[in-house]
């Protein structure tokens, strides 16, 4: 490849990879102990309960052995994560009011700017607390409910609590039970009856701080008839040492709704990104998951939809881009418990430079779940000799009265379709690139437009060097 | 539970066991050799060694404890028995004896050798060792392949020498099911440098057909093996039709090494049997090398089918196309465990994997794991899908709209679902008989069901 080709290849990555000293003013030691359990507990002025969950979720994390299937996870060291560090005192309601250099750092990002295009709401997390948000006062009229999760707990102490944890349970894994007892930071979204938001939430998420934990949780409860679509998109600066994200998203849609959970993964090539994210969809609710990954060194995460209410629909696609040194290991599960529910699962995954893309399914009908009509279809695209691509499909079906297809593919980049581009003039990368974007398509047409712009340039980036 | 007790009262894989084996027919220093590593294999191994598949292992309805192994296969020294119409040699065991033996004048003169390992060790001493002696002819990692490895009463050898094209298919038989016994045997087929051979292998009950052995309800097993090495250009078409009885529960380890230009067929048919327990490893090792393999499943009752399939791609411009398909009546289960394993140096790999199953009953289940692993992206072709549904309800419309009953037109789509493999038999009474086997299970499904 000659350099002036070279040179037309979006290669600046350094809007993406920063980070700013900060003077913090609450932090614990590094390391995990029951100590740092309760102390985080006892800074936050949590209830109880809380206390008492947090505990909890701390014996089972102990007492979980870490996954052995998966991605690697040998270079995990828990004793030198910083599990909780408070950059400033108290939430700030107004932008003006947040501190100068937070202020810089989501001005990268691009938030003010998100603003003034009347997204819904903003909720901005810097490390492990939220600093900045702001919920329009529309929302507020309807009765929406936009905040970060330390603030609704004190706030909407009945919802919390009535929905905290039912949907992932601090015994599911060892990253669920590790989240459960250190979380702090993520959003709570209660939509109440009948009600639709009729812009996305978004809420912008980044680790800063080297070895800092982040462990958000999410809880978003669209009550009956309700509709919601929430957007979360993420970056993260590059560091030599491990960084570790470990969040819980918890999704109820109770009878008739909609949610849509739309997610941007792009934190550095030295994260573990090590995320349960799950919803129960009740009577006719419908589920969205639109997720895709393409930074993070290990992605270990599996959106998950129980379909629990008969008629309820759901709906994955998810989207993994594995470059030099990245493990995708990402994928869905549908759980079908009632009958007459729907689900449909598209997977896409590109790997090259040596990533590796794995995609890990589970379709499970269970007995008693008449009527199920399920679809999974995975493709996957290598770009070069040295990248690798899985496929594990679980599909276990245990009602007769089910119609399920699965169907997958793996393969190269078409010579064909290049050399078509490149006679029309386009360079081999470019063609590289329109092909990659191509099919990704059925994940970026998903995307409210800017979004679909930002993360068309951050396959662009990772598409850099695609041709050596 | 965990995994070890899936085995709980399977107690006679020894050291002491292997060596009284290998010395009631006075084997080799290596073959002992042999024995005693797979002992020691068997010791280490977990039940089910892909974590991938763990969920799906359940051997709860098999009585380890209650089986006593065959000691030693008797045979009498000369040919016993005739040939089956249209084959070319016949090996008929039967529980702890040899029932028959028999070789074409073709095939002898040929050199074909199709008996057993003891008398393959007394006729042609060094030919056992030069095929196997050193081979890794099963999976190393497979609790069951081990357990064969170790403890066989038999051991059958079909071997074709270089360039021998034998028309007529080779029958091995199996029948077994006395209460409270266990067959562990070994087969190896060999076939040198562009050789071509046929093969039925069948498994049947030696009881009177479907019936339980009289007042003793103690269960039977057989533990198998199929070994299979293909020398460069080698042509083999394996048919395998299991019919045991409703008490038996079967293991068979198939492993097939491919070499260059080589090609390989399988059709395997699993009806009978309680529990069923099946692996297949096909490694492509030489240029070119192509298996196609069918399978079908036909539960009822509350039979479980456990059936794995790898293929491994490791030579350049290897083709692989393997389809399973199960029919499940009443309680039976199916899982269909399989994966593609592309190796880096496999380029130009051109693979299929298909597990189709239908249910046909509210308790029945199936368990579809279709997984496909590639280090090497230059493909002409990698995928697979799999669906899991009734009986189209369109397919049936027609067919009733053409004068059929409901129940013969279900019946229709049923058995042409699975056809594909039938046809894939390669004598025609033999593919008769499946057809009937077939038919038959359908309507003892049927009858079952409305009683």
């Amino acid at each position: 490849m000659t350099l002036t080709q070279r040179e037309q290849v979006d290669n600046d990555r350094s809007r993406f990879d920063f980070h700013d000293d900060i003077v913090y003013l609450a932090q614990t030691k590094r390391g995990l102990t029951r100590e740092t359990v309760e102390e985080i507990s006892a800074f936050k002025d949590e209830p109880a309960w809380m206390r008492n969950f947090r505990l909890r979720a701390y014996d089972h994390f102990l007492k979980r052995p870490m996954p052995t299937w998966g991605g690697d996870l040998s270079h995990i060291d828990f004793d030198k994560i910083m599990y909780y560090r408070k950059p400033s005192e108290r939430e700030e309601k107004s932008w003006d009011d947040v501190p100068e250099q937070i202020k810089k750092t989501f001005e990268k990002l691009g938030i003010p700017e998100a603003e003034r295009k009347f997204l819904a709401g903003v909720g901005a997390q810097y490390d492990s607390e939220v600093v900045y948000h702001s919920v329009r006062e529309e929302l507020v009229k309807l009765g929406v409910v936009f905040m970060g999760t330390d603030q609704a707990l004190k706030e909407y102490p009945e919802i919390f609590q009535k929905y905290f944890g039912t949907v992932v349970p601090p015994e599911d894994n060892k990253f669920s039970a590790l989240n459960s007892a250190v979380w702090s930071g993520g959003s709570f979204v209660y939509v109440p009856k009948g009600v639709e938001v009729p812009l996305p939430l978004q809420a912008y998420f980044r680790i800063n701080g080297e070895n800092t934990g982040q462990f958000e949780r999410t809880l978003i409860v669209v009550d009956e008839g309700a509709k919601v679509h929430y957007i979360e998109g993420c970056t993260a600066p590059l560091y030599a040492t491990d960084s570790l994200h470990v969040a819980v998203v918890e999704v109820i849609a109770l009878a008739h709704s909609k949610v849509r959970y739309t997610t941007i993964q792009n934190w550095s090539n030295d994260v573990y990104n090590l995320v349960t994210k799950r919803a129960h969809a009740h009577e006719d609710a419908h589920v969205e998951w639109i997720d895709a990954n393409t930074g993070s060194r290990l992605t270990m995460k599996y959106p998950s939809i129980y379909l629990r209410g008969r008629g309820a629909t759901a709906d994955i696609i998810s989207v993994a881009v594995a470059g030099k040194g990245q493990h995708q290991d990402t994928g869905a599960k549908a759980v079908h418990l009632a009958p007459d529910t729907r689900s449909r699962i598209v997977s896409k995954s590109v790997s090259k430079d040596g990533g590796r893309a794995s995609y890990r399914g589970h379709l499970k009908v269970s007995p008693g779940s008449t009527g199920v009509v399920a679809s999974v279809r995975c493709d996957a695209l290598m770009l070069d000799d040295q990248s690798r691509s899985d496929t594990y499909p679980y599909i276990d079906i245990q009602e007769d009265d089910t119609t399920m297809t699965h169907e997958a593919t793996v393969g190269k980049i078409s010579q064909d379709q290049v050399f078509y581009l490149m006679s029309r003039g386009l360079t081999e990368n470019e063609a590289q690139n329109l092909i990659v974007q191509g099919f990704l398509e059925v994940f970026t047409k998903e995307l409210p437009m800017e979004y679909a712009i930002e993360f068309n340039r951050l396959v662009k980036l990772e598409m850099d060097g695609a041709l050596g | 539970m965990s995994p070890a007790d899936q085995l709980t009262g399977l107690d006679f894989v020894t050291e002491a066991t292997a060596r009284e084996r290998a010395a009631r027919v006075d084997e080799p220093a290596w073959l002992l050799a042999d024995r005693l590593d797979a002992v020691r294999r068997f010791e280490a191994v977990p039940v089910e060694p892909n974590r991938l598949f763990t969920t799906y292992l359940d051997l709860r309805q098999v009585h380890f404890g209650e089986l006593t192994p065959y000691d030693e296969v008797a045979d009498a020294a000369a040919e016993t028995g005739s040939l089956p119409a249209g084959a070319s040699a016949f090996l008929h065991i039967r529980e702890g004896a040899v029932a028959g033996r028999a070789l074409s004048a073709e095939a002898r003169a040929a050199g074909v050798v199709v008996d057993t390992f003891a008398n393959v060790l007394r006729d042609q001493p060094k030919l056992l060792g030069e095929i196997l002696e050193g081979a890794h002819t099963l999976p190393d990692d497979d609790v069951f392949a081990q357990l064969a490895r170790a403890t066989y009463a038999v051991g059958a050898l079909v071997h074709v020498p270089p360039g021998v094209q034998l028309r007529e298919p080779i029958v091995v038989r199996w029948s077994l099911g006395e209460a409270g016994r266990a067959l562990v045997s070994r087969t190896v087929i060999h076939l040198g440098k562009g050789a071509q051979a046929r093969l039925l292998e069948e498994q049947r009950s030696s009881l009177e057909s479907g019936t339980r052995a009289t007042a003793d309800d103690r269960q039977s097993l057989w533990s198998g093996t199929c070994e299979v090495l293909l020398d460069e250009g080698a042509t083999l078409e394996v048919a395998a039709e299991q019919d045991l009885g409703p008490d038996t529960s079967s293991f068979i380890t198939r492993q097939a090494a491919i070499g260059e230009a080589a090609t390989l067929t399988w059709a395997l048919a699993h009806v009978g049997g309680l529990l069923v327990r099946s692996r297949v490893d096909n490694l492509l090792e030489g240029r070119a090398g192509t298996v196609r393999q069918a399978e079908i499943g036909f539960g009822g009752a509350a039979q479980t089918f456990d059936l794995t399939s790898y293929t491994h791609h490791i030579g350049r411009d290897t083709t692989g196309d393997l389809l399973s398909k199960g029919i499940f009546q009443d309680r039976s289960r199916g899982f269909f465990k399989g994966l593609i394993d592309i190796q880096r140096t496999a380029i130009g790999t051109d693979s299929f994997l298909g597990e189709f199953a239908m249910l046909l009953d509210r308790k029945a289940r199936s368990v579809a794991v279709p997984s496909l692993e590639i280090d090497q992206p230059d493909v002409r072709r990698a995928m697979h899908s799999s669906s899991v549904g009734p009986i189209d309800e369109n397919q049936l419309f027609y067919l009733e709209t053409r004068g059929l009953p409901p129940d013969l037109a279900r019946k229709s789509i049923v058995l042409s679902f699975l056809e594909p493999v039938v046809a894939r038999i390669p004598l025609p009474e033999a593919q008769d008989r499946l057809r009937e086997l077939l038919d038959r299970k359908w309507d003892a499904g049927r009858t079952a069901l409305a009683a």
